[in-house]
């Protein structure tokens, strides 16, 4: 079976020559389908240059990236915008919604982008938000929301397509201890629908929910450690009822 | 201290060379434009002084029915010298068309006051006649060339013998009709009825400034209308009112440039403060009063605007002679630059006041926020509740134009400004079309009484501020990018195309130009009414045709779009990892 995303050989240097910095080397590393992966290690260990290149928001220096059995890491700037409209989400861990937009509309952009008719994103958003819990807060301006209700949008955001995969950087980085817990709890339970998580992250609670930890220190993986099953949670939302 | 907060105020200005060098360009323009019309009126008026100089010119120049009433004006007081009277008679002069009223001087040698200044050929007619210059320049006649004249007394055919100017006659067709000197004989055979000439009567006086009194004295105790006299400030001023189109054309455009110019100069620095809020932050960490920060910011503004001040006075003071030159025809030489250091401090008042006001203003604003709150990101919100916000969500826009058009809409004052700004610089060309409207208008070969230099200046000017307003709307547009660079790449994130991305950087550029080119057209045609009427024009000015006036927006659009996608693009090639800060 094919892995739903690859690395292979993953490089990436920043700078060039005696200011060269090499923020990942080598880096090899493979997501099956459905799993929940977390990335930890210390600051500058590369957890975040790791996922910028699995996304396609950075090129690597050398290395492939593999999705679904398609080189993705050649791809045009197009491409790969195309690509992560429709199989990738993303949750940042300074929430980035875009200020202008509502919560809802934010849920919207990346069901628009993906076609959908505006009325029929306008339904989605709003059922995903209301499954996340912040129905009331559909017209509320980012500004407007704590920060963990700005995390549960970005969430929303990320799964509003159901991607192949979520990625995660730091989603609990900023968020106070309960507000952490309830993002976690959703992440668990899109995993546990069926979602495929990657998640670099500090929080050890985070890695504790994943099957598999992978650890990295200087731009490399120094190991990966698969843990028990995840306990089974119930999916608080369905994405797509239809 | 104050040593230590200039240090600081011209400190990074390497990192910021490009908004400082369009921050010195554009509020140089300004200047340029203010210096420009200064010195065109204090230039304007030196050549005729030299003309009145070298015509050993006339204080008081009086117009009577007789000679004997010419020269009983010798007598009067304060007058020191005077001329023998010269007769002068209204005949036909025969051209091409048809015929053209013209006033004859009859001279038996030349005057010892208010003579002929010859510039070509010789001043003294003998037997043939000199015509006066602009005069002879509508007609297309040189030295040596032929011209008919018709009197009571027959036809006589003359040989141009040279061209000339005196002081007191202003530029022909403007100053109509024109003027021409003939041997005495001459006048004497056209026109032997010489109950119907007239005689000037040419007076110096002991001090000019009393030139109204003795012209009244001159006037007074006559039959109304058979008596006239002109003081040499009269003359002075019929002479530059060639110079008036020009001076009031080069006055409206100088106030849409110093509109757009400041506009955008304010837009430039309230975004650098806005830039600078992390600097804003780490100043008040290192122990700074708000006051003082606030003076690091004015400090360079004004620096910034000593530059641009002195830059502008040097290409104002450089083009003022260029401009002036339409109405040196009718005088000695061309005019030179004056280069008046008054001027240089009038211009740089404005200038400092825009700069160091929209500093203070939007420096101000910053410094009051908490050290925290300054050292985190300063972008400004979209406001909470809004109508125009509503009205978009209600419109079915594609998502690059619904994105752009929020973003734009964060920043109300700014959007407003730049309308403001597109919109002059389309009016402006509205302008100068309704204006090469009424030229092409005009009957063929009807000589006109606008400058020929009008034209010329109106399009320089308009090239001019067309250049402002697209290198504004770059800088503008450059930093929308900057500002939105997080925003950007969060969009990029959310799976947005490059072209997606650029269009939600340009389109709602396009949108504004497309508003303000609209606004443009009737705003564009009130100028041009208005200078119209100002100018002396009467009944309804001819406009440019609605196909061109339609035009208008579609051009601005285009403009505006083709500016906006340099920087569009750019933006479309920074990384999002990095544009998210990610690292």
């Amino acid at each position: 079976m094919t892995a739903l995303l690859e690395a292979r050989g993953l490089s990436r240097t920043y700078g060039e020559g005696e200011a060269a910095v090499a923020a990942l080397h080598d880096v090899d590393l493979t997501i099956e389908r459905g799993e929940f992966v977390a990335v930890m290690g210390p600051s500058g260990c590369g957890k975040s240059t790791l996922l910028n290149l699995l996304a396609g928001l950075d090129r690597p220096s050398a290395g492939e990236v593999w999705l679904d059995g398609a080189r993705v890491d050649r791809l045009s700037e197009t491409a790969l915008a195309r690509l992560r409209r429709r199989r990738l989400g993303f949750v940042f861990q300074f929430f980035n919604l875009l200020p202008t937009m509502t919560a809802a509309e934010n849920v919207e952009l990346p069901l628009l982008l993906a076609g959908r008719r505006r009325r029929a994103a306008r339904r989605t958003a709003r059922r995903v938000l209301a499954d996340l819990g912040i129905a009331d807060k559909a017209d509320a301006a980012p500004r407007e929301l704590s920060g963990g209700q700005q995390q549960r949008v970005a969430l929303a955001r990320a799964l509003a397509n159901q991607p192949d995969l979520v990625l995660g950087d730091e989603p609990t980085g900023s968020l106070d201890s309960a507000a952490a817990g309830e993002v976690l709890g959703l992440l668990r339970a899109a995993h546990a629908r069926g979602q495929t998580l990657l998640l670099a992250t500090h929080d050890a609670r985070v890695a504790a929910a994943a099957d598999r930890v992978v650890t990295m220190r200087d731009g490399e993986v120094t190991r990966e450690r698969t843990l028990a099953p995840s306990r089974p949670v119930t999916l608080p939302f369905d994405p797509d009822p239809a | 201290m104050t040593t230590t907060l200039v240090r600081l105020a011209f400190a990074g200005i390497r990192s910021r060379l490009l908004a400082t060098t369009l921050t010195i360009l554009l509020a140089g323009a300004a200047a340029a434009t203010i210096v420009l019309v200064l010195e065109v009126r204090a230039t304007g008026s030196d050549p005729w002084q030299r003309t009145f100089d070298a015509a050993h010119g006339a204080h008081v120049l009086a117009n009577v029915p007789t000679r004997e009433a010419a020269e009983a004006l010798r007598g009067l007081d304060g007058v020191t010298e005077s001329a023998d009277p010269v007769p002068e008679a209204t005949l036909d002069l025969r051209t091409g068309g048809g015929r053209e009223p013209l006033r004859v001087a009859g001279l038996s040698g030349p005057p010892a006051v208010n003579h002929p200044i010859a510039t070509a050929g010789s001043a003294d007619p003998r037997d043939g006649v000199v015509l006066e210059r602009s005069l002879a320049r509508v007609l297309g006649l040189d030295v040596g060339d032929r011209l008919v004249l018709d009197g009571p007394g027959g036809r006589s055919t003359l040989v141009v013998v040279g061209t000339a100017i005196v002081p007191n006659q202003g530029r022909y067709p403007r100053s109509n009709p024109g003027f021409a000197w003939v041997g005495l004989g001459t006048l004497d055979r056209l026109q032997p009825d010489q109950g119907t000439w007239r005689w000037d009567e040419a007076l110096r006086v002991d001090d000019p400034a009393t030139a109204g009194a003795v012209a009244d004295s001159v006037v007074r105790g006559a039959p109304p209308g058979t008596v006239s006299a002109e003081t040499w400030r009269e003359q002075r001023d019929l002479a530059l009112q060639e110079a008036a189109p020009l001076q009031l054309v080069l006055s409206m455009y100088t106030g849409v440039l110093l509109v757009v110019v400041f506009v955008v100069v304010g837009i430039l620095v309230g975004a650098r403060v806005l830039e600078q809020n992390r600097e804003i932050g780490l100043l008040k960490a290192v122990g700074l009063t708000p006051r003082q920060v606030t003076s690091v910011f004015v400090i360079e503004s004004a620096g910034l605007g000593v530059v641009a001040t002195g830059l502008g006075y040097v290409v104002g003071s450089a083009t003022a002679p260029l401009v002036a030159g339409a109405m040196a025809e009718t005088m000695v030489d061309g005019p030179v630059s004056a280069a008046d250091p008054v001027h240089l401090l009038v211009a740089g008042g404005p200038v400092l006041m825009v700069l160091v006001a929209s500093t203070w203003a939007a420096a101000r604003r910053r410094t009051r926020m908490s050290v925290l709150n300054a050292l985190s990101s300063g972008q400004p919100m979209p406001p909470r509740r809004s109508t125009l916000v509503g009205l978009v969500r209600l419109l079915p826009l594609g998502i690059s134009l619904d994105v752009g058009v929020r973003a734009f809409l964060a920043r109300r004052g700014r959007l407003l400004l730049l309308t403001a700004a597109i919109s002059l610089t389309g009016a402006a060309g509205v302008f100068a079309l309704s204006m090469q409207t009424a030229l092409d208008d005009r009957p063929a070969g009807e000589p006109s009484d606008v400058p020929v230099e009008l034209p010329a200046l109106v399009y320089a000017l308009d090239a001019v501020l067309l250049l402002i307003a697209l290198t504004s709307l770059v800088a503008v547009a450059l930093l929308s990018v900057r500002e939105r660079l997080r925003e950007l790449g969060v969009l990029k994130a959310v799976g947005l195309t490059p072209r997606q991305v650029a269009a939600s950087l340009v389109s709602p550029f396009g949108v504004l130009a497309g508003v303000a080119g609209v606004v443009s057209v009737p705003l564009g045609l009130v100028l041009y009414a208005a200078v119209y009427a100002v100018s002396g024009g009467e009944g309804r000015p001819a406009v440019a045709p609605w196909s061109w006036l339609l035009l208008v927006p579609v051009v601005t659009v285009a403009l505006v779009v083709i500016a906006t996608s340099v920087p569009a693009r750019v933006a479309t090639r920074s990384p999002a990892a990095a544009a998210l800060r990610m690292e």
